[in-house]
């Protein structure tokens, strides 16, 4: 069941993750078309968002790991 | 003169590479899987080179006795007789008291030291430099001082002069810097034969999350502590529910930053481990020759990921430091303007 429940949990936190960074992804495309000259600073901040929510992911990843190994 | 050395350097990799090849080959048939993967990406009490087990000392402090117990390796403590050896290398004492403090040298901490000391001497060497002059009155000769002089210039314009408010990201400058040529380090030793990723250990980043959680809360101004205790601007009974989330917060930011940085690279040398055990694991349960086939598809894979790992380890220590910027600056600045803060926060 831990095993179980660790694949599932990865899973989803692997959704979650994979949408949010694409939108930021899409979100930071988007606005370095409108404004090119612009591109230096949507750059970092793109990278500090996606830092951000990888985070929240990988925390996920780290309790599905300790589920797998301790459960 | 160089093509005898290297011919010397290709002929000792090949002897390195092919000798754990062989000691492996001795000692098959021991383990049920066919790869241990969390056996590499484990802490060890010996440094791997070449093969060969290097011992790292073993020191205890048991019960009762303030002087630590210090063996050279771990077979030496279990021939003392003071000490039993469970699986996974843990020390138990058989002298009736118990180990209070194992502040055993581990590969992690050994290649921790060696990012440091690359760190210290790297700064150190550079800075007697510019002192003498060289560079600030004259060009930065040579690649080294050139790549150092780029790498310097972008933590401090880019990371701590964009993220500090005012004059006194000149502060933080060194601490940044250290931090990101250290975590640099350490994310690419992994990459080396035999190299250990420090980093993929919860301890170090956790450490290293400390400094940065200190060094913010020590330079908080009093405005930060506002916004912990008495946050401007909202209803009072609002405070019941938001002081303990700002505290909260205050712990949750340098806890997101040690495992961040901790779980990308374990997943890393996790990932490169599995795709390069797919040939094993081939190889144990359809023939030889489908693991000798299906290395054909999975070593240009490895390739492709050690190349991605390399690219992820700079940018997680961009990360890191760019982070404690942020939480550095956050906590630094001062709001002169109090009523359009308040404005800004509504």
């Amino acid at each position: 069941m831990g095993l179980l429940a660790a694949g599932i949990g990865a899973g989803i936190a692997a959704i979650g993750a994979g949408v949010g960074i694409g939108m930021i992804g899409k979100g930071a495309v988007e606005s370095i078309a409108r404004q090119p000259e612009a591109s230096g600073d949507i750059r970092g901040a793109m990278i500090l968002t996606a830092a951000l929510i990888e985070g929240v992911a990988l925390i996920a990843a780290i309790v599905c790991i300790l589920l797998v190994f301790f459960a | 003169m160089s093509r005898i050395l290297r011919r010397i350097a290709v002929t000792a990799l090949f002897f390195f590479t092919i000798n754990p090849a062989l000691t492996a080959a001795d000692a098959s048939g021991e383990s049920e899987n066919p790869i241990d993967v969390i056996g590499k990406v484990q802490d060890h009490y010996y440094l791997d080179v070449a093969g060969y087990h290097l011992y790292l000392p073993r020191i205890l402090f048991v019960e009762g006795s303030a002087v630590p117990y210090v063996y050279g390796s771990t077979e030496a403590a279990v021939e003392s007789g003071n000490f039993e050896e469970l699986p996974g290398y843990t020390l138990v004492s058989t002298m009736g008291n118990e180990v209070v403090l194992d502040m055993s040298i581990t590969s992690h901490l050994m290649y921790f030291w060696f990012a440091v000391i690359l760190t210290l001497w790297i700064t150190i060497a550079m800075a007697r430099k510019y002192k003498k002059g060289e560079g600030r009155e004259t060009e930065p000769k040579g690649w080294f001082q050139n790549l150092f002089e780029i790498t310097f210039v972008f933590v401090r314009d880019e990371i701590a002069k964009t993220n500090i408010p005012d004059d006194k990201y000149k502060k933080f400058v060194p601490y940044l810097f250290a931090v990101f040529v250290a975590i640099t380090f350490m994310n690419l030793f992994g990459l080396l034969p035999w190299g250990v990723t420090a980093t993929a250990d919860i301890t170090v980043t956790g450490i290293l999350a400390v400094f940065t959680f200190l060094i913010t809360q020590w330079n908080g101004s009093k405005d930060h502590w506002e916004h912990v205790f008495m946050f401007p601007g909202v209803p009072p009974l609002m405070r019941i529910i938001l002081t303990p989330i700002e505290i909260l917060g205050l712990f949750t930011k340098p806890l997101a930053l040690a495992v961040r940085l901790f779980a990308n690279m374990l997943s890393g040398k996790i990932m490169i481990i599995c795709i390069l055990g797919l040939i094993f694991i081939f190889t144990e349960f359809f023939s030889p020759a489908f693991g000798l086939g299906s290395s054909v598809l999975v070593v240009p894979l490895t390739v492709a990921l050690y190349v991605l790992k390399a690219f992820v380890g700079v940018l997680q220590a961009y990360i890191f430091t760019l982070l404690s910027a942020v939480f550095i600056g956050m906590a630094a600045e001062e709001h002169h303007n109090h009523e359009e803060h308040v404005e800004a926060h509504a």
